[in-house]
């Protein structure tokens, strides 16, 4: 009897190590297709994405991407993010892990680095601040959060950030800041808010979704949130402090946009682009 | 005799001071405005912030009701990160964290209570709490957001 106990219990040790590592594998899994990302421009009316360290770019109403060329050292690097002003057409910033923070004013055709003055090029996440064109946002792995306010030129160390490694990172301006805006960041396991004047980390409101990928808010109305996880899409009301999952047709994302009209566009897990035109409802390829 | 005494308390004095610097040690709060300052805050302040500026426990986190303790002032929070406006319009004015569902602000405001030179001087007095790199820092965000303009009183 004693051990028909303990090899069950074995058996059930060893079933649950399974389960723990085979739930490890996807959660790495899902991190690793988080590298996709999607980003709207609103002056240029236009998507860019990023997906296998490449930058690619298209109008809204367009049915082709078309790539960007990128700096050489980024194919020693990982492309993670990518960010435009809100009121300049001319200014690109991207950055990644052995990237650090570049910028181009021609559409790629050239790139300037702005990292000498960042204490390394590790950046696993960029924001342009909504309203301040030359104000940018990079998270440094290991070490903080850094701000520069003439376009890449300076930066400051502002925060340390949470403890949870941020993914992405997106500035909001809305309102009841006490400085002009918001930082929403993404970890893998939930998405967090601080003031930018960074007077700490607040988790938003509870989401039990597992992992978790993407942030975007609509531009008209920043209090209405969106968040693509795991288990789906969410919406807050509120700028985060509640979640309530969106009853949807079960498309699976990992990256989120908003455009300008709060047309939600959304990328899957093979970087296939959808949108969605009745608040994340119902997802259709543009191109279909 | 008396010269060798003077040279020697002056280079002690010297030694003390470089070694305070060097160590990243607040400066002293014993000038008559920062006497000012501390006075004030020890009526006003230090019952939610604590006598040294040390803040309410658990200060990261909103309660239920979504209200946040009172941060500490120390180079543990986050009060050397706000400019000199900042500082002196939230003690005026009060905050209100927009999560915070009670009817309460989150910091009350102080303007009707306390003098504008009590304001800036309680500010002053904060920043012996911080470190010299949070000192530049607080400074730098300054430069282009002052105190206030009053009258009688000289700009910083």
């Amino acid at each position: 009897m004693h051990m028909i106990v303990s090899r069950f219990l074995r058996v059930f040790l060893l079933t649950g190590l399974a389960a723990v590592s085979f739930g490890s594998a996807i959660t790495a899994l899902a991190t690793e297709e988080g590298l996709l990302a999607l980003q709207y421009d609103v002056t240029g009316k236009r998507l860019f994405k990023i997906e296998a360290n490449q930058l690619f770019q298209r109008a809204d109403e367009g049915m082709t991407w078309n790539a960007i060329p990128l700096p050489e050292d980024v194919n020693e690097g990982q492309l993670r993010a990518v960010s435009v002003p809100s009121t300049d057409p001319q200014a690109l910033y991207i950055a990644g892990p052995s990237i650090g923070v570049q910028r181009s004013t021609d559409n790629g055709e050239t790139w300037q680095e702005l990292s000498a003055n960042l204490p390394s090029r590790e950046v696993t996440a960029l924001a342009v601040h909504r309203r301040q064109n030359e104000t940018l946002y990079a998270v440094i792995e290991e070490d903080g959060i850094y701000q520069s306010e003439d376009a890449g030129t300076t930066w400051k160390k502002m925060d340390s950030g949470p403890s949870q490694k941020i993914n992405r990172l997106v500035h909001s301006d809305m309102e009841g800041s006490m400085q002009t805006g918001w930082l929403y960041g993404v970890s893998d396991d939930a998405v967090r808010l601080s003031m930018d004047c960074f007077c700490g980390w607040r988790p938003t409101g509870a989401l039990d979704a597992g992992s978790v990928y993407d942030v975007a808010y609509s531009l008209g109305n920043p209090k209405r949130v969106y968040v693509v996880t795991q288990q789906g899409l969410w919406r807050s009301e509120t700028g985060g402090q509640e979640w309530q999952q969106v009853a949807g047709d079960g498309t699976e994302l990992v990256a989120l946009t908003l455009s300008a009209k709060d047309t939600l566009y959304g990328l899957n897990q093979k970087g296939e682009l959808l949108h969605s035109e009745d608040e994340g409802q119902s997802w259709t390829y543009p191109d279909a | 005799m008396r010269k060798h005494c003077f040279f020697t308390a002056s280079w002690l004095t010297l030694m003390v001071v470089g070694h305070a610097m060097a160590e990243d040690r607040p400066f002293s709060s014993d000038t008559p405005q920062l006497e000012d300052g501390k006075r004030v805050y020890r009526q006003y302040c230090a019952s939610c912030h604590g006598t040294q500026g040390e803040g309410m426990p658990n200060w990261e986190e909103q309660n239920a009701l979504g209200e946040l303790p009172a941060p500490p002032h120390g180079p543990e929070g986050h009060t050397w990160k706000h400019s000199d406006a900042m500082l002196y319009r939230i003690i005026a004015e009060g905050w209100r964290d927009p999560w915070n569902k009670t009817d309460r602000l989150t910091m009350p405001a102080y303007q009707e209570v306390l003098a504008p030179s009590e304001i800036r001087d309680v500010v002053n007095y904060l920043k012996i709490l911080w470190t010299q790199e949070q000192r530049r820092h607080q400074a730098d965000e300054s430069i282009e957001n002052p105190f206030p303009i009053q009258t009688g009183i000289p700009p910083e």
